[in-house]
């Protein structure tokens, strides 16, 4: 699973399409475990004006990219997410890794807006390599 | 003509129209190496480095070094022989010369300001970390090459870094040094030792110099010369790891340093958040497989940097002054016409 890291965006968004991240964050921000299309459209229709083709065309994408796995269900298709938002967002991290000594991918992170790096994000930092620590402890 | 026409115009010329072409000619470099997706941000740093440096230096060394062949010989002066006739010697070039170095060591000198340094501490808190150093240290045969080059300092907020240009010593903070485990200062010593290695203060302020002596060319090449300096930390943390430094360790100190209250200088502590998340994703990689040195680094900066300028410098001397010449007649023409 390999995506393009996409330069001045935070979280979901560094790695989904605006969309996609919204589609992503309802999922797991609801705990969808299995989901029809329908379902998801059901929530964002209260949050703004969104035609079902255009909620069909995220999701089929997100399966495409490997995010979701889905079966058919009659006529339909139930999908369901392949990993938690943690994980998702670790394996953000685990892809730097592959490119991290080598590939655009890294040169385009390097070349984000400088920032200076706030207390929670350096205890994010911290808690991944903590974890990283415990995992391979175990 | 007035003899000042030539050392002011020239030096004008030189700064808002020549350095900032040679910075542009430069970034056209830098993004065809930064854009190579096989090296990634590691490659060819020191490549990268001597394009950043270079644009700047070798201008200003081969002006310099014409400007005094010029004065010294009067041979070669022939623009200035052709305006005041009978003159044997032709001191403008010269004067052009000491404009430019004049102009170059007040733009140098906010850099120097800034480079103030650290005072060693010899308090009884000092002496112990300095042996628990010594400690960790004599037991590692990587980090032996740092005995006697590590000192310690009380500095408020300073947390671990390296200083000094020839001969580079790293500086650990008190109060910083407190907050870590004997792996993580081993892991961050190793890190500092790479520094040390290659005289990286020297590079830096170099670097800083060259950047300050071009004010009109300098925003073109700043963008990459952060990335260059963030590559070069990276750099230095796959070393470490690549001679025996735990990764995790690393990271971890490395995101402590980051914490507020530390003040880095060519330390562990980066705080830019795209810089330290990509260290820490970098180093997390090291805990799972163990890195190669895999990245085209071009040829080293020194030497390579040392016979550009030598070429430089002497070329004047062996090929003529003739762009000198060029700017000093053009400069002298463009006041005649603007004088009318």
């Amino acid at each position: 699973m390999t995506f393009r890291l996409r330069s001045g965006k935070k979280g979901l968004e560094i790695r989904l399409h605006d969309l996609e991240a919204t589609i992503m964050d309802v999922v797991w921000g609801k705990h969808l475990s299995s989901f029809a299309v329908g379902d998801v459209l059901a929530i964002l229709e209260k949050q703004r004006d969104i035609a079902y083709t255009t909620v069909m065309t995220t999701v089929t994408r997100l399966y495409e990219k490997g995010i979701l796995e889905r079966e058919r269900d009659g006529k339909r298709y139930l999908y369901s997410p392949k990993l938690t938002r943690e994980e998702f967002m670790e394996s953000t991290a685990r892809e730097v890794l592959d490119e991290a000594v080598g590939g655009h991918q890294a040169m385009v992170m390097l070349a984000e807006k400088v920032s200076e790096a706030s207390a929670g994000e350096l205890d994010d930092l911290e808690a991944l390599i903590q974890k990283r620590r415990e995992e391979l402890d175990t | 003509m007035i003899e000042a026409t030539f050392p002011l115009l020239g030096t004008a010329f030189v700064v808002l129209i020549v350095l900032p072409a040679f910075a542009l000619l430069a970034k056209a470099g830098l993004v065809m190496l930064e854009r190579d997706e096989v090296g990634g941000p590691l490659h060819g740093l020191n490549l990268r480095y001597v394009l950043l440096t270079g644009s700047s230096v070798l201008p200003i060394a081969w002006l310099l070094s014409a400007g005094l062949h010029q004065a010294e010989t009067a041979k070669s002066a022939l623009a200035c022989l052709f305006d005041h006739d009978t003159a044997e010697l032709c001191f403008e070039p010269g004067f052009f010369a000491l404009m430019l170095a004049v102009v170059v060591v007040a733009s140098s000198i906010g850099v120097m300001r800034k480079h103030r340094g650290l005072r060693i501490s010899s308090t009884d808190a000092a002496r112990t970390l300095l042996r628990r150093v010594a400690r960790i240290t004599s037991s590692d045969p990587v980090l032996a090459s740092l005995r006697d080059r590590v000192v310690v300092t009380d500095d408020d907020g300073f947390a671990l870094g390296t200083q000094g240009l020839l001969r580079p010593r790293v500086f650990v903070g008190t109060a910083f040094a407190a907050r870590l485990s004997d792996e993580m200062l081993a892991s961050a010593l190793g890190h500092e030792a790479e520094h040390v290695r290659a005289l990286d203060p020297l590079r830096y302020l170099i670097l800083q110099l060259a950047l300050a002596v071009n004010p009109f060319g300098r925003f073109l090449l700043e963008p990459h010369a952060v990335r260059w300096q963030a590559a070069r930390e990276a750099h230095c943390d796959r070393e470490a790891v690549i001679l025996g430094a735990a990764p995790l360790p690393l990271a971890d100190a490395i995101v402590r340093a980051a914490r507020p209250g530390a003040r880095e200088v060519v330390a562990l502590g980066a705080r830019d958040t795209a810089v330290l998340k990509f260290r820490i994703g970098m180093l997390l990689a090291f805990s799972e497989r163990a890195p190669a040195r895999c990245c085209h680094q071009g040829p080293s900066a020194f030497p390579v940097a040392f016979v550009l300028l030598l070429i430089a410098l002497l070329l004047p001397h062996q090929t003529g002054t003739a762009a000198l010449d060029a700017l000093h007649t053009g400069a002298e023409h463009a006041l005649t016409y603007f004088w009318r």
